[in-house]
């Protein structure tokens, strides 16, 4: 056994750092939030919990909490089960995986504030290939497979496609318009997130033993879908609970989309948490209310973790 | 049977197919709007690539250029004129400077700790780690605005300490680092002692070359993460373009969009997106292990 104190000089930067860095911030956040201090103050009073009670109340932040609500109850499942739903595609094919794995991977590399403005073109109303792909469809396969016309229900002159096209090609302002943009940002969430869930997705698969699938199959789970939910389904029960709370985490954080496309509007219907910080303590120099809205924050991502550490964990190991 | 295999194959493949050419759309538009001519991008005609006719530029001649330089074919044009009105090249430099700084430090921090973590035995030791999983815990984008404000009390916004120093300690290297020096064998350091070795030497030239594989991943979720931060960026520098990092930069072109020059804005776009794009197809199978890392949890 050696004898030195070499381990006090090991672990002293990483613990002065971690203080600094990551503890003594929480605090300084729970402490702003209960004063009215602005950035550049000299002084600042106590005002108890009006910083929360304004943002329990006030119009602006209970939007804040529906739109990153929606966006997180959205995203999260839509881009886990399409996630899972490349891995077992992928796993079942003869050739050519590799490259949908990489092209579904790339939304996850490329830097996604210039994948936003990518879109934002994409989606353009006059400059857009998918405004002007809709319009040269108006009246053929694509307003009948887009517009539903296909649902016995959809009336052919009613669908959206077919007023759409009525209308003088009328197509979505997507990004611009108050019912459509907190979907079109959803929508780039999932585009984003979904390969890295299809990787995750992809190691579980590789780890489940084949004997499984024999076994499953003497007892008679013949089809795809009977062994799916016999084996493969609860034998990637460790991983989805992973992958539901890592994907968690990360949309909560959405930013950047918003900040270069809608700026939280219109009309507040994007207007997420991030983004709330930052316009409120950065651009408008309103710090107190900033950390109130970090504690919300910080709670609702370790209360998230805590859940998936000690409550789920024990229930999801096989 | 066979017959039956093979349409269950071409199903698969029509279905991932649409869902390829969904994932793919922007990167086509980018590219291609990085290529074509105003015109071309106005009427969305000319495909991919456009006609290519060499024209002269009517906004290259506004800025000043003699008429002889701004005649040229539009990609050529559009790249070149992407450069001449903003400094890329620094905009790159800074997103390496900025980067490379974080990883360095991060490893000079992390790996001793995980040493001593793993391998030292040590009063408080178990306090230690435990602090480790409970910062763990911790998004650091969702502390953003503390550590703003005590970077703006220190005087260090709009500085490349503000962008570095938050990211100095990673909990997640240090979790990361010590799960793998546990599989060290402890006579491999034992020797090392009997050699002479001090502790230090121990951790740099025993240690450290045992846990390259490990580090190589971490050092790519580090850097992919990092070059990509726009967030973080954006809160602590506010003006001062000398500073701004890729995703910075990006954001300031972008403000041309209502201006009518979408080619040269595209083309700085792309260039500052396609580095990290092409270094992920060369070694695609460590980025999405280094990406994924965060799966080992």
């Amino acid at each position: 056994m050696h004898n030195s104190k070499a381990h006090i000089w090991f672990i002293a930067p990483a613990i002065i750092l971690m203080i600094i860095i990551l503890i003594f911030p929480l605090f300084l956040a729970g402490g702003i939030s209960f004063t009215d201090y602005n950035l550049g103050n000299k002084t600042f009073d106590w005002v108890g919990l009006e910083n929360y009670d304004k943002m329990f109340n006030r119009k602006t932040y209970v939007k804040m909490i529906w739109a990153t609500a929606t966006y997180v109850i959205v995203v999260v499942p839509i881009s886990v089960v399409l996630g899972l739903c490349a891995a077992m595609l992928l796993n079942s094919l003869r050739f050519g995986a590799d490259i949908y794995k990489t092209i579904f991977f790339l939304p996850v590399m490329a830097t996604l504030l210039a994948m936003a403005i990518a879109w934002e073109f994409t989606l353009h109303p006059t400059l857009g290939i998918v405004n002007s792909f809709l319009a040269n469809g108006c009246g053929g396969v694509r307003e009948f497979i887009l517009g539903f016309h296909w649902l016995p229900w959809v009336d052919s002159q009613e669908s959206w496609y077919a007023v759409a096209c009525a209308n003088n090609m009328d197509f979505p302002y997507w990004l611009k318009q108050k019912n459509t943009a907190i979907w079109t940002v959803c929508f780039i969430g999932i585009w984003q997130a979904f390969g890295f869930n299809m990787v995750l997705y992809l190691a579980g698969l590789t780890s489940i033993p084949r004997e499984l699938y024999q076994a499953a199959e003497m007892d008679g789970a013949k089809s795809t879908w009977e062994q799916f939910k016999l084996v493969t389904w609860p034998m990637l029960g460790p991983t989805t609970l992973f992958v539901v709370t890592i994907t968690t985490i990360r949309t909560f954080q959405v930013f950047d989309t918003i900040e270069i496309l809608t700026k939280g509007g219109p009309s507040k219907t994007t207007y997420v948490m991030m983004y709330a910080i930052f316009e409120k303590a950065i651009q408008q120099n309103l710090t107190s209310i900033g950390a109130a809205i970090t504690v919300v924050f910080i709670g609702f991502i370790l209360v998230l973790t805590f859940f998936q550490r000690y409550v789920i964990e024990k229930r999801v190991h096989y | 049977m066979e017959a039956k295999q093979y349409i269950g194959e071409g199903w698969k493949h029509a279905i991932l197919i649409i869902g390829a050419i969904v994932v793919m759309l922007p990167f086509y538009m980018m590219v291609s709007m990085s290529l074509k001519s105003q015109q071309e991008i106005q009427s969305i005609s000319g495909g991919l690539i456009g006609a290519q006719e060499t024209q002269t530029f009517p906004v290259c001649v506004k800025t000043g250029y003699s008429e002889e330089t701004c005649t040229m074919k539009p990609y050529q044009y559009n790249y070149w004129f992407a450069f001449e009105k903003a400094p890329i090249p620094r905009y790159l430099m800074n997103g390496v400077i900025v980067t490379l700084s974080i990883f360095i430090i991060q490893v000079l921090v992390a790996l001793p700790c995980a040493y001593a973590l793993a391998k030292l035995r040590f009063y408080g030791r178990e306090f230690v780690f435990s602090m480790v999983l409970f910062c763990l815990l911790i998004p650091v984008h969702g502390i953003a605005l503390p550590l703003y404000v005590m970077l703006a009390q220190a005087g260090l916004v709009d500085t490349y300490s503000a962008l570095i120093l938050p990211w100095t300690i990673s909990v997640f290297g240090i979790f990361l680092m010590r799960q793998f020096f546990m599989t060290v064998p402890d006579e491999l350091i034992d020797a090392a002692r009997m050699d002479g070795m001090g502790e230090y030497a121990i951790v740099w030239k025993v240690m450290l070359p045992t846990a390259i594989p490990a580090l190589l991943a971490f050092a790519i979720f580090s850097v992919v993460a990092h070059w990509n931060d726009y967030f973080w960026p954006r809160m602590v520098i506010t003006g001062n373009r000398d500073l701004f990092t890729p995703p910075l930069g990006i954001r300031e072109f972008r403000g041309g969009i209502d201006s009518d020059e979408f080619g040269p804005m595209m083309a700085s776009i792309v260039t500052v997106t396609v580095p990290l794009i092409v270094a992920f197809i060369i070694a695609q199978k460590r980025f999405i292990e280094g990406i994924t890392l965060t799966g080992m949890k």
